[in-house]
């Protein structure tokens, strides 16, 4: 049901992008108005949402250890699964960000006889890292219509992706992996029972937007082929704040920007912001050194506790029978009951 | 399915086969509701090990019914499943009912259940009943002995 | 037809999780906590109830209360907005929670179990939460939300399993925290965490002894560790002026077999001559505050450093607990802290400098006694422990919330010559949970505690079989505690034993009478001639 909702809002959006494309006055919202408002929307909710989490504040240090820990200098330790210092944390960080370390550690288990022997799979760590990295190679190409000229790097990129030469025009290998992996994300939270029960019509939504926009892309590099020069005279023109809309914008590249508008204002809205929440969990982005170096609350408050002085007072008698030293000797002898 | 009799059926056969499986999904019947997606499409031992314990031992009492019924080979299958079964939130009847469903899987598979298997059965279904007792004896022994240690240290 | 005889319960084939409704059955839930304990404690909402009656008895305004709650914890905690926010429900966490391996209730899975909470953070904190509601994955506050957080979040041990595996690093024992504190507002609490609570708040301890039974625990111990050696053991109690103050959870002068560890540090200390006190005052390292409250966690723990400061001790040694060193490795610095009066840690035997307690200045008894074997300060007969073929445990609060990993190894592999561990995955970081953490180890309980213990009891049995395993050691109060029934249900034939108790087997002392027995009496395995003696 909810993949059904996901679906039905993704082609909604689909007939309004085709819909719009087919009047004048239509064209220039969909090529002007929303882009801006998306971008406006996606940059604006993006640093609200990192500010508000960075003013939060993390009264504990709760690393989430993965590894030995560094205590006796002849004991190795796990310098970077369990990190003592800040730069060790850096390195730590990056393994998570750039090659989604902990989802690495995923593992199965195959049964041997009657015993339990536990296997690796590598599944969704493949799938989902081919699928953001080439999710920003694609991202990188796209500055070569915002550019002018076009950066030396973006060049680079370019050729590399297009290696093998297949095809003409060439096909991108981050293409290739970026249809598979959606192909393979979206499969799976159908067919695993248990990643089924758990998903979420944002879930569904977020992958459908951008398997149409994967689509929509492909559609226009292989087989619609749409006018790069105009759209690059749309593109400057947006980076520039100069906006012209070009006549020759076909209605496939329309759904196209659509379909990214909508996932730029989405964003700040959604799971997607795991992008910037990633940087700042403590679970993961604190040194495991609390206890040589004092951590701070901010809000560390006063508590009511049970001090020395009046347990003694409590237990007096009996401390005093079982022959335990008390602190105050003389005022027990004071005491008259 | 088909008529042939299975008064032999080979154990290990498509058809011994047929009725494991047949069993192992209507066994799952006793689950509550919101667990049998998982226990019954999921096939990793690991991220499922309940289904897999259950999936294996019944592949066992399957073969064994309709085979040699040995003792040697049944009581640890059915042991297994029991003591899974009675720590869950199973009432005892759900717990030992997939036994019975051996006899419906029989029949849905092979057309007609034949006398000795119902014998078979009906034994099975007794064994099973007692170990069920058993476990649950077991359970509140230890919890007695729990409640004893807890009872012991107040009074020290 | 016998088949169609047997009443058929017929449930929905597909839950949907938004349903809240659970049903609370005797065997897989704790009972409320007594009044008297919330009041002792200064706990809102004392009254008499459980969680099997059909009204809970919530104060009138209690929505107000959780959603205020929630709010302030939102902003006193990022780990705990973040952690409502960035989930991708991706599922890597899903099977590696041991209550839903065993249980296959699907809520018990972590994502799941978070998302209980996370619905309604969605409808009370989110845009789109309160625009598109269910669509949005939001879900309104009702009371059987309140009575299924109870039910899920006390059926978490806070083990951090599941945090390993997920790529944020959302922990969703940190969920369960807030959960609790949360229910904690309104009297929703369970006893087996209260009534210790209270008990170590007031006495000292979780079980509530007092310190001249505290003081009778400890002597026995003495006296029996040193009829067993032949030599004269001593243990000084609140002695002014010693060198460090040893701080153990209650359990291990307790209950058994905590109790053959406690023989063994007591015969440790007195071979190396330690300068060293024990606290009736402090005389709990534990701390299920942890359970129930981060307040309640800083209130039952300001006794550790109040007592070091008041004994002058100069540095502090804990024995072997499981959350007692979540709390304080991970917290009691900063709670209780600056731990100024005190001084960085040295081993007086080796001269060791703890570095990596610089600031909190409490040393791990694991940390402290491989030291020792490092330097050969201690001579050791592992063959007194050929009886017995020996795994070894985490406990999840040592591995995942310090990565205390190695120390422990490095003992046992110098006081027995029989260690096997279990598959890589059960062990180290990827460790399961006894079941029974957190608060949930009651007796009343034990069904769902056999659920969750499953896994773990999975990987000794293959240990079992494949090594003839028959002693599962831990450094964990609560393991010790509730393994051996988990054990003996799952994999009968197995024992559980601290690593000090093992070392306590092996330790030659200086004049020791001749030992023919372990701790426990046991004899010692036979034919030790062929082997040369170590000592
Ligand atoms: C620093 C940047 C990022 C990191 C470290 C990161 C990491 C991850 C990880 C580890 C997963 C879980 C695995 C999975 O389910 O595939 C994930 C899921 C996902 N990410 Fe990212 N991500 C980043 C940026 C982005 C961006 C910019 C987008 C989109 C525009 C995005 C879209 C998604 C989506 C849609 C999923 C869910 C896949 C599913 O539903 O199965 N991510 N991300
Ligand atoms: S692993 Fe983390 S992101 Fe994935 S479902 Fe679990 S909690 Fe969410
Ligand atoms: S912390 Fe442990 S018990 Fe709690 S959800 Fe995670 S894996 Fe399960």
């Amino acid at each position: 049901m909810r993949a059904f909702w996901s679906l039905l809002a993704v082609a909604a959006l689909v007939l309004v992008g085709l819909a719009g494309a087919a009047a004048a006055g239509g064209r220039v919202i969909l090529a002007l108005a929303v882009p801006y408002a998306a971008f406006a929307v996606f940059l604006g909710g993006f640093c609200w949402r990192v500010v508000r989490w960075s003013r939060a504040p993390v009264p504990f240090r709760i690393p989430v250890t993965c590894g030995q820990q560094k205590s006796l200098p002849w004991i190795r330790s796990s310098r970077i699964d369990n990190p003592f210092t800040v730069p060790a944390v850096v390195v730590r960080m990056a393994g998570e960000v750039l090659l989604f370390r902990s989802l690495f550690r995923n593992n199965r288990a195959r049964l041997a006889g009657e015993r339990l022997v536990l296997g690796e799979n590598k599944y969704l760590w493949l799938g989902s890292l081919a699928f953001h990295w080439s999710l920003l190679m694609i991202l990188l190409r796209h500055l070569r219509l915002f550019m002018e000229p076009v950066p030396a790097l973006v060049n680079r990129l370019e050729q590399l992706d297009g290696f093998f030469q297949l095809g003409a025009p060439p096909i991108y290998l981050s293409d290739i992996a970026l249809l598979a992996s959606l192909g393979y994300l979206i499969v799976r939270r159908f067919r695993d029972p248990m990643v089924r029960y758990i998903s979420l019509f944002t879930d569904y939504f977020a992958l459908l937007l951008l398997l149409g926009i994967a689509g929509t892309g492909m559609l226009m590099r292989y087989y619609l082929r749409a006018d790069i020069v105009s759209v690059k005279q749309l593109a400057l023109s947006i980076a520039a704040f100069h906006p012209v809309v070009p006549s020759a914008l076909s209605p496939v590249f329309l759904v196209h920007l659509l379909l990214v508008s909508t996932l730029a204002a989405y964003f700040p809205f959604s799971k997607l912001m795991h992008a910037g929440g990633v940087f700042l969990s403590p679970t993961r982005n604190l040194a495991n050194n609390s206890r040589s170096r004092r951590h701070v609350n901010p809000w560390n408050y006063p508590v009511k506790t049970h001090p020395y002085a009046e347990w003694e007072e409590e237990f007096r008698e009996k401390l005093k029978e079982a022959g335990i030293p008390l602190e105050a000797e003389h005022a027990g002898n004071a005491r008259t009951d | 399915m088909t008529d042939a009799p299975i008064a032999a059926p080979v154990p290990g056969s498509s058809l011994t086969e047929a009725i494991a499986e047949r069993w192992v999904s209507l066994s799952m019947n006793s689950w509550p509701g919101a667990a049998r997606p998982f226990l019954s499409e999921e096939k990793d031992p690991f991220r499922n090990p309940i289904g897999s314990t259950v999936r294996r031992n019944l592949h066992i009492l399957a073969r064994e019914v309709l085979g040699g019924m040995q003792e040697a080979s049944v009581a640890p299958a059915l042991d297994a499943l029991v003591r899974l079964h009675a720590v869950q939130d199973l009432s005892p009847g759900d717990a030992v009912r997939f036994v019975f469903d051996l006899r419906t899987a029989i029949r849905e598979r092979a057309g007609t259940v034949p006398e000795t298997m119902h014998a078979r059965i009906d034994s099975l279904a007794l064994m099973a009943f007692s170990q069920y007792a058993r476990c649950r004896e077991q359970i509140f022994e230890l919890r007695l002995r729990e409640i004893r240690f807890r009872a012991e240290c107040a009074t020290r | 037809m016998p088949g169609t005889l047997v009443q058929i319960e017929s449930k929905p084939p597909r839950g949907d999780w938004t349903d809240p409704h659970v049903e609370f059955r005797k065997g897989s839930i704790c009972y409320s906590a007594a009044p008297k304990n919330l009041e002792y404690l200064g706990l809102p909402n004392p009254r008499v109830w459980q969680p099997l009656d059909a009204d809970w008895k919530l104060p009138p305004d209690w929505k107000r209360i959780l959603l205020e709650g929630m709010k302030d914890r939102l902003k006193k905690y990022r780990s705990f907005r973040l952690f409502m926010e960035i989930c991708v429900r991706c599922g890597a966490c899903a099977d590696k929670c041991h209550f839903y391996l065993g249980s296959a209730d699907p809520k018990n899975m972590p994502v799941m179990r978070a998302e209980l909470m996370r619905s309604v953070y969605r409808r009370y904190f989110t845009l789109t939460g309160r625009l598109f509601g269910a669509l949005a994955g939001a879900r309104e506050l009702t009371e059987d939300v309140v009575k299924e957080w109870f039910y899920y979040f006390y059926q978490c041990t806070e083990c951090r399993r599941c945090s390993v595996f997920c790529p944020y690093g959302i922990d969703t024992a940190e969920i369960t925290m807030m959960g609790r504190e949360l229910l904690n507002l309104i009297g929703c609490n369970t006893n087996w965490i209260l009534e210790p609570a209270a008990n170590c708040f007031r006495m000292g301890n979780h079980l509530g002894i007092q310190p001249h039974g505290f003081k009778d625990s400890i002597d026995f111990a003495a006296e029996e560790a040193s009829e067993i050696t032949g030599l004269k053991i001593e243990v000084p109690i609140q002695r002014k002026g010693a060198e460090v103050l040893f701080v153990m959870p209650s359990a291990d002068y307790f209950a058994s077999p905590h109790y053959y560890t406690l023989l063994g540090y007591l015969m440790l200390f007195h071979e190396i001559g330690l300068d060293y006190t024990v606290s009736a005052y402090a005389s709990e390292g534990g701390n299920f505050g942890l359970f129930s409250s981060h307040e309640m966690m800083k209130r039952l723990n300001a006794k550790i450093y109040e007592e070091a400061r008041r004994l002058g001790v100069k540095w502090i040694l804990g024995g072997e607990c499981g959350h007692m060193w979540r709390v304080l490795h991970q917290y009691m610095d900063t709670m209780n802290g600056p731990a100024d009066f005190l001084e960085v840690p040295v081993s007086p035997m080796t001269g060791t400098v703890f570095e990596n307690t610089r600031s909190t200045k409490m040393v791990h008894i694991c940390e402290f006694t491989a030291d020792l074997i490092h330097h050969g300060r201690l001579r050791l007969d592992p063959s007194r422990n050929d009886h017995w073929n020996v795994t070894y445990h985490d406990s999840c609060n040592p591995a995942r919330g310090m990565g205390l990993l190695e120390e422990p190894r490095y003992i046992l592999n110098s006081v027995s010559r029989h260690f096997h561990e279990m598959p890589e995955n059960t062990i180290r970081e990827q460790t399961f949970c006894c079941g029974s953490g957190a608060g949930l180890g009651t007796d009343e309980n034990l069904e769902m505690r056999l659920r969750g213990g499953f896994p773990r009891a999975n990987a000794v049995k293959y240990v079992k079989e494949k090594y003839g395993v028959n002693l599962l050691t831990c450094i964990c109060a609560i393991d010790k505690a509730t393994l051996p029934t988990l054990l003996e249900y799952w994999v009968p034939g197995v024992e559980v034993a601290g690593v000090h108790e093992l070392l306590g087997n092996a330790l030659v002392m200086t004049g020791e009478k001749e030992r023919t027995a372990d701790l426990r009496g046991e004899p010692f395995a036979p034919a030790r001639e062929s082997e040369a003696l170590h000592a």
